[in-house]
């Protein structure tokens, strides 16, 4: 008994579909519309962990009794509980590369991504519904901080001077990341693993949302990794589950900023 | 191959490392660092870790500067105990709560910590000469964090809202321990080990929020850990009254062990 709560297939929701599809997975899948708010449906699963998940927004794995929330982790679970390749290293240093890209990562492009996604597209979109009815959407989601993301649509958060601020912090992840796919193919070790299912879905919106920071003069490395990913029967097969004809253009609020600055 | 860490007090990242290593029985190295002193950033240690972060682990040619992923290898690597359950959906929910606390739970306490704490202490020395400190980390965002603590930059509404968050944090922590005894559920894992860290003096920091009546598993989960060998073994290398602290989870000598 395996079934994916999931979304269009894009940034976090994007990763178990790889996920499932390199493991030759057999599930089920619940579709939800999250930039309508169908997440918040009053049967939609949730335990204490996928309440407070810091993703904020994203898939939900239910095998059994248990809910499998936060995507970096989903990934490991999924290598470790179904049949199929292995997506994480044997070799434990390439495995601790893994999980150093997943927490580095995590924290800046799944908090970067999803403001540059949002503020292109989510935030006309929620321009275009009935404004008392998104306002009482927003007002009932729980915990503070989830529903925070929400807000920051609606309360002029979304300034040009934040924008610039939040471009700008691209630039050192996406220098480390090009830097590393100087020096090999695939981001934890020889061989492609869960690492790498992690890093491109948010890295493989860039080249739209910020042309100027990922293209082919900035980041060579980079464009030939997008390619070499898109071209993996995975992930096509993910991007087959698409709902719309543009599920690159679908996004959602994701991880806090750091509050440190 | 040797294990070399550099490290600070038996304290949030440093002591992660530190305490399974002590778990595992693995000998290794060690380089004290003085936070206070801005070792992390003097240019023997950025030799190690041009990050200046802290801690980081040298195994053989091989260097490990994130300190949860670095327990992890730590208990892939080396012989012991195993500190990661066997059973997949155990091990998804050790390493959700080690997310939970280092990039929620700690993140604000920190915060509260900092200010109290390490701003004060720093604050001892002529503030050019913690310009210059902070003027040679390599880090932009170490730079803003060290300028907000050693300047006391942090605004009222910061703060209260990291109090907040660890008194909510704080509820979902001792809700997740009433219904399992360790964090990963049935054994002791890395999981414990990290909340150890982030947790051990909550009793003494907020009184007020995390005692015997309002959080009693997180009490008695603390006090359980404190009691293992390798916390005694790793809390006594601790050079500060910070270590010392630990000293609030002593049980009572007249009452029964639980």
């Amino acid at each position: 008994m395996l079934k994916l709560y999931t979304s269009e297939p894009n940034t976090f929701f994007f990763k178990p579909l790889i996920a499932l599809a390199e493991k030759n997975a057999q599930y089920t899948t619940h579709y939800f519309d999250a930039t309508n708010f169908e997440q918040f449906a009053p049967d939609f699963p949730s335990d204490l962990e996928s309440g407070l998940q810091l993703e904020r927004e994203g898939p939900l794995l239910v095998h059994g009794e248990t809910i499998i929330s936060s995507t970096s982790f989903m990934l490991e679970y999924i290598s470790e509980s179904l049949p199929g390749p292995s997506l994480v290293p044997g070799d434990s240093y390439d495995a601790y590369t893994l999980r150093a890209w997943a927490q580095y990562l995590g924290a800046q492009l799944g908090s970067i991504v999803p403001v540059l996604g949002c503020a292109k597209y989510l935030k006309p979109h929620l321009a275009s519904l009935d404004p008392a009815t998104v306002d009482r959407h927003i007002a009932a989601i729980e915990p503070i901080e989830r529903r925070a993301g929400w807000l920051a649509l609606r309360d002029g958060t979304y300034s040009p001077g934040y924008l610039k601020t939040v471009n700008e912090r691209l630039a050192a992840p996406i220098a480390r990341v090009e830097k590393a796919l100087q020096d090999g193919r695939w981001l934890a070790g020889p061989a492609f693993s869960a690492a790498d299912i992690d890093a491109y879905p948010m890295l493989c919106v860039l080249p739209d949302l910020a042309p100027a920071t990922v293209n082919q003069h900035s980041t060579p490395r980079i464009m030939e990794y997008l390619a070499r990913m898109a071209a993996r029967d995975s992930v096509r097969e993910a991007l087959r589950t698409a709902k719309t004809p543009h599920p690159e253009q679908q996004f959602v609020p994701g991880i806090e900023a750091s509050r440190w600055g | 191959m040797s294990v070399t860490l550099y490290h600070w007090e038996p304290n949030a990242n440093s002591g992660k490392p530190m305490l399974t290593l002590a778990e595992k029985g693995v000998a290794y190295e060690s380089r004290y660092l003085d936070l206070l002193q801005f070792d992390q950033h003097k240019p023997a240690y950025l030799a190690v870790n041009p990050d200046g972060t802290i801690p980081a682990m040298v195994h053989g040619s091989r260097v490990f500067t994130e300190s949860t992923p670095m327990m992890e290898y730590i208990d892939d690597t080396f012989p012991g105990p195993k500190l990661k359950p066997q059973d997949p959906a155990a091990r998804w929910r050790m390493r959700w709560w080690m997310r939970f606390f280092d990039s929620y739970f700690a993140p604000s306490l920190s915060m509260i910590g900092w200010s109290i704490f390490i701003g004060p202490a720093a604050r001892q020395r002529p503030p050019e000469e913690l310009q210059a400190a902070i003027d040679r980390i390599p880090l932009e965002s170490r730079r803003i964090a060290w300028r907000k603590a050693l300047f006391n930059e942090f605004s009222a509404e910061e703060l209260a809202e990291s109090k907040r968050r660890v008194l909510f944090a704080t509820l979902a922590l001792e809700k997740h321990l009433s219904r399992s005894r360790w964090i990963a559920g049935d054994t002791y894992s890395l999981g414990d080990i990290n909340g150890f860290n982030l947790g051990y003096a909550l009793p003494l920091s907020q009184p007020e929020q995390c005692n015997d009546m309002k959080t009693p598993h997180i009490m008695e989960w603390l006090r359980r850990i404190y009691e293992r060998p390798a916390a005694r073994e790793t809390w006594a290398m601790g050079q500060t009254q910070m270590a010392a602290r630990i000293k609030i989870l002593e049980r009572n000598p007249r009452a029964p062990h639980a």
